[in-house]
């Protein structure tokens, strides 16, 4: 790649490594969120990242994140026709158990999460997006208010909703 | 607080505490709610492989560079082959030679792309390349009438030399011997041999023949004898005489050396081969003699 940039110049090999570092977890995330398949999340956050990279010379570093997502969502739609076959998969969740307790607690535990799990994936799309960035990447509302361009209120809404559906599902405790 | 329609993501967002929560829903449901806020905290998306995707990234980017230069490679080949073909097909197309060549006692008539006009005598070759159109030159060896359009510099070029003229009627003879004449019949026309050149205004002439000049002037002169089916002939010497007849009439015909420089002036008519040598050889006293229907003896005795 092209010596004699600018320090702070996304086309620097170095600046675009740190982008790439910091954001395609993210990214790949919220793609699955909306998706539920991992290769296909993987592939769109790939497509999304060289597309950064052709456009290197016209971002700053600073925008590279919401450009990232706009064209993530761009690139999701012009091939989502081809990918319904996604929904057949499903989020998978690594449960983290923190607590050495009685085996017949582990299996209760592994059994609500294995529900938890179904219900997160039987949620509308939108609401599962939200709820997932909020909850598992910990972004604010503000922040995913910026990256999917809609508002607080929008999100909240969201939120709220997710937390009764899910609420729903784990009737009975 | 509990106005708020989505207190749920406030309570999540830890904008409003537990106790607040408690006073909204129904123990049932806190505890719900709780239930699942906490497993959710402990659900985790495994991450990916980032150095693998990396190198998938840079692997895409590679290929679509190759396929953009390939497109790039194949694009310029495709032009230079394209500039080749157009560059042959001009080279081809100007340097085509148009050549005409008449036989024994033939005459043809030329329309040059200028719209002017040469009529080739006997035994005689014409060419000019396709590039004409730019620069009205052609070759002569032999004889031609030309019929200049009016333009820019039209070049005759013969083994002796050039005639170059701006547009006027002149005739042409340059013959393989060395006899080269020139007769203009309207306008000025520029002889050039070698460091010489003559300007010639209608009526006059000029011959070059073994280093020697001659210059004549005729009146009332408009066209070549020879389109008459004739030739003229003013102090010529007798062998040339003797070679437009064999052009003519396609025959061989011997002349002693003694006899060659003999000066003829007349007209010798192209049409019948007796009358012709009769016209030469009755003024000059000279007698012929046919051995067989092709070939004529000379003899001056």
């Amino acid at each position: 790649m092209k010596n004699n940039l600018k320090e702070n110049c996304l086309c620097k090999e170095s600046n675009f490594k740190n982008v790439f570092d910091s954001h395609f977890n993210t990214l790949r995330n919220f793609l699955l969120f909306r998706y539920k398949n991992s290769n296909y999340a993987e592939d769109i956050a790939q497509n999304a990242f060289i597309k950064l990279w052709e456009n290197c010379k016209i971002l700053k570093i600073e925008q590279a994140k919401s450009f990232l997502y706009t064209t993530a969502i761009r690139l999701s739609l012009n091939e989502i026709k081809h990918q319904k076959v996604a929904d057949e998969f499903g989020i998978n969740f690594a449960f983290v158990s923190l607590n050495n307790e009685t085996p017949d607690f582990i299996l209760e535990e592994k059994e609500f999460k294995n529900r938890l799990e179904s219900a997160i994936n039987s949620l509308p799309e939108k609401q599962r997006v939200v709820f997932l960035m909020n909850r598992i990447e910990k972004h604010s509302y503000n922040e995913i208010a910026n990256l999917l361009n809609l508002s607080v209120k929008a999100i909240e809404k969201r939120m709220h909703q997710a937390l009764l559906s899910l609420r729903k599902v784990v009737d009975n405790i | 607080m509990g106005n708020n329609e989505n207190f749920l993501s406030d309570w999540l967002e830890n904008k409003m505490t537990d106790d607040e929560l408690k006073k909204i829903v129904s123990d049932e449901n806190f505890l719900a709610f709780q239930k699942i806020k906490n497993a959710v905290e402990n659900l985790k998306i495994e991450d990916s492989n980032l150095s693998s995707n990396y190198e998938a990234i840079q692997s895409k980017i590679k290929k679509l560079k190759t396929e953009k230069s390939k497109v790039f490679v194949l694009w310029k080949y495709a032009s230079i082959a394209a500039s080749l073909l157009i560059f042959t097909a001009t080279y081809f197309y100007f340097s085509k030679v148009n050549k005409f060549e008449t036989g024994f006692g033939q005459k043809q008539e030329i329309a040059l792309l200028d719209d002017s006009a040469v009529i080739l005598n006997a035994k005689s070759k014409l060419a000019y390349s396709n590039f004409f159109n730019f620069n009205r030159s052609l070759t002569l060896s032999g004889e031609a009438y030309f019929q200049v359009k009016k333009g820019s510099q039209f070049t005759v070029n013969t083994l002796q030399g050039k005639v170059e003229v701006l547009g006027t009627k002149f005739n042409v003879l340059s013959q393989n011997n060395g006899f080269f004449e020139i007769n203009c019949f309207e306008g000025k026309v520029k002889v050039s041999v070698k460091q010489q050149s003559i300007i010639l205004i209608k009526g006059e002439s000029v011959r070059f023949y073994e280093n020697k000049i001659e210059k004549w002037y005729e009146k009332n002169k408009t066209q070549p004898t020879w389109l008459t089916f004739e030739s003229s002939f003013k102090n010529t010497p007798v062998k040339l005489v003797f070679e437009k007849i064999k052009n003519q009439y396609g025959v061989e015909i011997a002349i002693p050396e003694a006899i060659e420089n003999i000066k003829f002036t007349g007209t010798v008519t192209h049409k019948d081969f007796k009358t012709a040598l009769q016209s030469v050889c009755i003024p000059l006293q000279l007698n012929f003699k046919f051995i067989d229907s092709k070939n004529v003896e000379i003899n001056n005795e």
